[in-house]
């Protein structure tokens, strides 16, 4: 876990240069007081020095907050993590292609068959159900706008 | 008189049967949420607020409401019957909640928890109604260096509270002001950090973010370990005995004092009040060493105090316009989304709203009682869904919640970068609830801050030579310094 936190500052440290040199193009001061780059230049400075600040404490100390539990999940949980973010991006990636309905129906079956479920009926419907029945629900009822994708269903 | 005019008023709204029916269906769905474990209030109220879009705000707002306190009832199930919290703040619960229904005794457990939550939730709303009136008109005497100290204390609070370590709460406290840099700067209207993206012009919306710490982080977390383990045990018997009685009658009444008062205290949390509460009562108690092995008060004292400080919390958020806690920032978005901002002008603009909310309070609890005592057997099946449903069923509604937003397949792709990020610092022990208040309350910091820069022509001494902004920052710097101090002085001790 020692490695983790110590990533986790240093990832901190970047960001907090990253906008330290990006609040540089917009005006600190201007003939009102302080400008937009005012409030981005201290928060950058100070996120900086405290993610710096905890790395070497990290670092340093025998006994730090960090703890001994591992960070990384075992096999199968990172596994069924995989799966989860797997179906997650895709989904995304073809959410306004392919519409609500059909994505959430691909989202909805896929994803407990992965998980390990066989019962081919019950996941069909639960994936109809999930997607076009909640389609239904919030498009025509409730009057939420979401995608029909290109085929338009 | 005039508060009991507005009382009256807010009765009058609260009881429309729409608005009857509004908080009836969020009282519903925050029992489901606190029931569902991987789904906490804060990620179940934001996934929800997009079907108030086309709803009154009053009715809205109810309805959100509802779900907030809602879940802190159905929280206490999923404790009791699985070890588990339903949501955070019933983390305690677990202790003496699971050891008596290993020993068959469920019912009593959610049954003295049903009961003490109605009657903290019932008091603290009608401290509310009381205090917030003159905490408002007093809070209208606050310029710009007041406003920021205060949003410096809420910030202090929830950083300084939360986490074991202080300086990574400290990092996530301005992971999350950086956050909310992005978009348009608040006091003159320029882009900032927005890359060329156009979505950003409008900023990193709270909602996806919330979404994705609190409701894809924790899925992710709770796939290394999805299958619960049920305690089997029928529910018979939900009312205590006359010796469970005497016993949690004190410790109802200490958890419902202790409870609303700490929820007055912007940024302590949910969880804070309820471990407060339950070593309270282990240190009154005439044997405390029975603590954790399933006894009644160990139940009845956090679970009052949880529904007090609910109810509690909702000083701050509405008086002062400072969430406490990730979900109320999330409640505070909606009222915002539905064009009302939080704080002392919303007493005087609209009373509808805040007396119809605060009065719709009182008949929530009520409605949670009846639900969560004649109920608590079919809110207990639900815990018998298997995860590989539950979780993209889950899911469907975080992508749905953060689409419908902004029709906008950039925020479902923000939802799932922060759920990694959730799982990440969930993993590493470091608190997200400081990043969700300071994503919300960051630019009114900055304008705060600026505007109050503008006024002293860049003088900082403005911060300490107005008395109240003093008072509060002092206070702030103690909070944040106290732990360090302890730290060395436990150092020192040990050498």
């Amino acid at each position: 876990m020692k490695k983790a936190w110590q990533l986790t500052c240093l990832a901190f440290v970047a960001l907090a240069v990253y906008t330290l040199v990006l609040s540089f193009e917009y005006p600190y001061m201007d003939r009102l007081g302080p400008g937009p780059g005012f409030f981005p230049f201290w928060l950058s400075l100070i996120t900086g020095t405290l993610s710096l600040a905890l790395f070497l404490q990290t670092t340093l100390a025998k006994r730090a907050a960090h703890g001994s539990a591992t960070l990384l999940p075992d096999r199968l949980g990172a596994l069924r993590i995989m799966i989860i973010l797997v179906g997650l991006v895709g989904g995304l990636a073809i959410f306004e292609t392919l519409g609500f309905r059909i994505t959430l129906l691909l989202f909805l079956f896929f994803l407990p068959l992965a998980l390990g479920v066989r019962n081919w009926w019950f996941i069909l419907i639960f994936a109809l159900a999930g997607s076009f029945g909640v389609f239904h629900v919030f498009y025509y009822w409730l009057k939420l706008p979401l995608p029909m994708g290109h085929f338009g269903i | 008189m005039e508060a009991f005019q507005y009382w009256v008023q807010g009765f009058s709204v609260a009881t429309l049967p729409t608005n009857l029916m509004f908080a009836f269906i969020g009282c519903v769905l925050g029992t489901l949420i606190g029931v569902l474990p991987g789904l906490g209030p804060a990620a179940g109220t934001a996934i929800l607020i997009p079907i108030t879009f086309n709803l009154d705000p009053i009715g809205a707002i109810i309805m959100l409401s509802a779900i907030y306190y809602g879940a802190m009832y159905g929280g206490t199930i999923t404790s009791v019957l699985v070890n588990v919290p339903g949501e955070a703040a019933s983390v305690i619960t677990c202790l003496d909640g699971f050891q008596m229904a290993k020993q068959g005794r469920a019912g009593p457990a959610l049954g003295i928890s049903a009961i003490g939550s109605f009657i903290g939730g019932t008091f603290a709303t009608f401290a509310l109604m009381v205090v917030s009136l003159p905490l408002a008109t007093f809070a209208l005497r606050f310029g710009p260096p007041e406003v920021f100290a205060l949003l410096v204390v809420g910030l202090s609070l929830v950083t300084g509270l939360s986490g074991r370590s202080l300086l990574a709460a400290l990092i996530m406290t301005f992971f999350g002001i950086m956050l909310a840099m992005i978009g348009m700067d608040p006091v003159r209207g320029a882009p900032r950090f927005t890359f060329g993206i156009t979505p950003l012009y409008d900023g990193v919306g709270f909602v996806p973010v919330v979404m994705g710490l609190f409701g894809v982080g924790e899925i992710l977390i709770s796939m290394e370990k999805p299958v619960l383990e049920i305690i089997k045990t029928k529910l018979k018997d939900l009312l205590p005995k006359r010796e469970e009685w005497k016993v949690s009658a004190g410790a109802i009444g200490r958890g419902t004092i202790l409870g609303f008062f700490l929820g007055l205290i912007p940024g302590i949390g949910a969880i804070i009040p309820t471990f407060v509460a339950y070593v309270v009562e282990k240190k009154v108690s005439k044997h405390p060493e029975k603590f954790g092995t399933g006894v009644i008060e160990g139940v009845a004292s956090p679970e009052t105090a949880n529904n007090s400080y609910a109810n509690g919390a909702l000083v701050p958020l509405l008086t002062l316009g400072i969430p406490g806690s990730p979900t109320l920032a999330v409640l505070m978005g909606a009222f915002i989304i539905h064009g009302l901002t939080p704080g002392p002008f919303l007493f005087k603009e609209r009373p509808d709203v805040v007396w119809g909310l605060i009065a719709s309070l009182y008949l929530g609890n009520i409605m949670l009682l009846v639900l969560n005592l004649p109920l608590v057997g079919f809110w207990a099946k639900l815990l018998e869904i298997r995860y590989q449903y539950l979780y993209p069923g889950i899911l469907l509604f975080c992508i749905l919640g953060a689409y419908s937003l902004n029709q906008s397949v950039f925020d479902v792709g923000v939802m799932v970068a922060f759920g990694v990020l959730g799982y990440i610092f969930r993993k590493l022990d470091w608190p997200l609830a400081p990043t969700v208040l300071a994503l919300i309350l960051g630019p009114m910091m900055e304008r705060a801050l600026r505007t109050s820069l503008e006024i002293s022509g860049g003088d900082m001494s403005i911060f300490i030579t107005r008395p109240i902004s003093a008072v509060l920052l002092i206070l702030a710097a103690i909070v944040l310094i106290s732990p360090a101090v302890r730290g060395v002085a436990k150092r020192a001790g040990k050498d």
